[in-house]
């Protein structure tokens, strides 16, 4: 009998295998450390719905797809002005850099390399900073993004460096039915501070595939503010993996913001690694039609003396799909933790959904841990208070929509960032009719 | 001006209102008075167009036109304002932001431009001064964190910047100290004048001693049961509403 026939792949997973084999170059330097990353990944596959992290994500439609590997567009095409008061932009389209689309000049401390650039140049020296961030243990989408990275960006803040304009980062599609695993490391020295503004992008038609890694490394006393602007077609998938590895007195302050793709997903990772160490995290998903936004937080308390602060509010309208999943994991002797969580959500349809879900795992004594997380519609009193002054129902609603986003809106400091996410609030939910 | 006929409303299959009749006329002042729970804050909210209320029976007009029809926003622009008994708190909506709203607002369906920003700002510090409202209540949240007499002294200021033609007070005086209490009254009185009228809820006399009102009604199980002149005011205050449900009965 034929009892032992090899085990079987799945053609979807097989297409994978397909394309990386076709893409293997000889004398490639990360090959071995690429093939070892693709046999982990196609070994558990695509994260199930079994997975905890994924219970509320099914990723079949994913699964099904295929997306070729992205190539680097022959001519460069033009960008939408998204943001224009940052200093420095640098473009990546179809994942891969775009020196004639990126200005500004680099500030001293500041250095920002091309990692395909990097790659070609000095492939050892490349391949030993990708190598070394092996992560541990890495997801299914960092394994397949190491499988397939072949572009993105190294940025190294240099010792005592404060550069407080933002470095701003566009991912842009240019064309359809691509996967793209563009990956981004940031180094920051001692005391040295920095703003990264990464914005994701494409035009309506696009039906892509964005599996972006982020790592970052914080010594001590650095500070990064990193924002995530996420809007892209509404027919692509969006996987965005935020890695940062926090020492003594290093922060991390991040801002989250999905409002576009079919599927996304966002999964954040903060090890906070010395005394001192803080991570504060605030979002906005706002899935709408058939949108699904699901965001994952894992914030590990390695060291004692180490805060987080998390705040996520979700806006789902039509038969939108909201989802975030918060866990704060304290370790043992990670005495002095203060850990706080928070989750809001907003119903404005009866077809739409949100699911939340907050997962403390606690291993030691003197830990201050709070969450709370509460899903509703809008207040069907204030409302009737708004329009009882006169303003209609669609902009009352937008107005209260609008107050829900308040204090996230606030926390953004870069203007042009702020105005972009407001003006997209009003687009999206609001008439003109009244202006005050 | 406004004319209730017979109106009957019920709230999730619970009759409030049950035939209620009420005529008000430019230049009055009407006070309703009665039991809590008689159904006075069913009858306001219905005039400026709560939704959640069956209207079973009955009519309501505003002039002329058949308000129960209209949307709130619609009733507001048309001189329509109600003085919430719990004002509500919106945190993230501004203050001042909401009376440029909602000055606006009626001002385009009268077919005026927009207010001047300067001019708007000047008339608000004025009626803010009347009403002994510090400037910093602007550019807070609409109610957010105020105390309860504060909030109903916003709801006073939106009126007088507003200036409705028909104003509904529904227990505008609850929570104010004596000195709001007449800060209060000074502000509804100054508003009184002969192309508008004012029916004002008040469990207390103390308030028709600021605000002299030319009809007392009486609400009771969704009907009002007595009318009179101020002196019923008096009257009730003396001897309570059980002998006007025995008569009613
Ligand atoms: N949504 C509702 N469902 C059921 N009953 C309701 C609802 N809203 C109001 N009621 C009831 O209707 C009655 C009238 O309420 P209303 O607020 O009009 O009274 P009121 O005369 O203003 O009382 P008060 O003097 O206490 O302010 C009360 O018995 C109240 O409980
Ligand atoms: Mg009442």
């Amino acid at each position: 009998m034929t009892a032992l026939a090899t085990k079987s792949v799945s053609p979807n997973l097989e297409r994978i295998r397909t394309a990386f084999e076709q893409r293997a170059r000889d004398g490639d330097p990360l090959a071995e450390w690429r093939r070892a990353a693709l046999e982990r990944f196609l070994e558990l596959g695509f994260p199930t719905q079994r997975d905890e992290r994924w219970k509320y994500t099914n990723l079949r439609r994913l699964e099904m797809r295929n997306f070729a590997p992205a190539e680097a567009p022959h001519v460069a095409p033009t960008l939408p002005d998204a943001l224009t008061d940052a200093s420095l932009r640098i473009a990546l389209v179809d994942g891969h850099c775009m020196p004639s689309l990126s200005h500004g000049v680099q500030p001293p401390g500041v250095t920002v390399i091309g990692l395909g650039q990097w790659l070609e140049n000095a492939p050892t020296d490349a391949a030993a900073c990708l190598g070394r961030l092996g992560p541990d243990p890495a997801s299914a989408f960092e394994n397949l993004n190491a499988a397939f990275v072949d572009d993105g960006l190294v940025i190294d803040i240099a010792p005592g460096t404060q550069f407080d304009e933002a470095i701003y980062v566009v991912h842009a599609w240019h064309t359809s039915g691509r996967m793209a695993h563009p990956r981004i490391v940031v180094r920051l020295g001692e005391n040295s501070r920095c703003t990264l503004i990464e914005h994701y992008i494409g035009a309506p038609q696009i039906e892509s595939f964005t599996n972006a890694v982020v790592t970052i490394e914080a010594q001590a006393g650095a500070c990064l503010k990193h924002y995530r602007l996420q809007q892209e077609s509404p027919k692509t998938f969006h996987i965005g993996t935020v890695r940062a590895r926090l020492a003594k007195d290093a922060r991390y302050l991040g801002h989250e913001i999905a409002l576009g793709a079919a599927l996304g997903r966002a999964d954040i990772t903060g090890l906070l690694d010395g005394p001192g160490a803080e991570m504060k995290l605030r979002g906005l998903f706002a899935p709408a039609g058939s949108q699904h936004l699901d965001t994952y937080t894992r914030i590990e308390h390695i060291a004692p003396y180490t805060n987080s602060e998390e705040e996520f509010r979700g806006i789902a309208d039509g038969r939108g799909r909201g989802v975030f999943n918060g866990k704060v994991k304290v370790h043992p002797n990670a005495q002095h933790i203060d850990a706080r969580q928070l989750s809001r959500n907003l119903l404005l349809s009866e077809t739409a959904e949100i699911d939340t879900k907050p997962e403390l795992e606690i291993y030691a004594n003197d830990v201050k841990c709070s969450h709370g997380a509460t899903t509703g519609q809008l207040d069907a009193t204030a409302l009737f208070y708004l329009r009882s002054r006169g303003i209609d129902a669609s902009t009352a609603r937008a107005l209260l929509i609008r107050a829900f986003a308040e204090s996230i809106l606030t926390s953004i400091e870069p203007q042009g960032l702020r105005t972009t996410l407001d003006n997209w609030l009003a687009q999206r939910f609001s008439s003109t009719e009244v202006s005050p | 001006m406004l004319k209730v006929n017979d109106l009957h409303v019920r709230v999730d299959g619970k009759q409030i209102l049950n035939g209620l009749n009420l005529e008000v006329k430019p230049g009055e002042v009407h006070a309703i008075m009665g039991p809590n729970g008689s159904g006075k804050s069913t009858l306001v909210q219905v005039l400026a167009g709560r939704d959640g209320y069956e209207v079973t029976q009955g009519s309501a007009t505003y002039l002329g036109k058949d308000l129960l029809s209209l949307p709130p926003e619609e009733r507001a622009r048309e001189g329509v304002f109600l003085a919430f008994q719990y004002p509500v708190e919106i945190p993230g909506v501004n203050n001042v932001y909401l009376l440029k709203a909602a000055l606006n607002a009626a001002r385009k369906h009268r077919g005026l431009p927009e207010v001047d920003a300067f001019e708007f700002l000047s008339l608000v510090r004025e009626k803010m001064k009347l009403m002994q409202m510090d400037e910093s209540f602007l550019n807070r949240g609409v109610n957010e964190g105020f105390s309860g007499g504060e909030k109903k002294r916003n709801e006073i200021l939106q009126m007088m910047v507003l200036e409705p033609t028909l104003a509904l007070l529904d227990e505008t005086d609850s929570g104010l100290d004596i000195d709001a209490l007449r800060i209060v009254a000074n502000g509804v009185n100054s508003l009184r004048r002969a192309d508008r009228a004012i029916v004002m809820v008040t469990h207390y006399q103390r308030l028709l001693d600021h605000i002299v009102p030319d009809y007392v009604h009486v609400l009771s199980d969704g009907r009002i049961v007595k009318s009179g002149d101020k002196s019923l005011a008096l009257e009730l205050e003396k001897r309570g509403y059980d002998w006007l449900k025995q008569d009613a009965a």
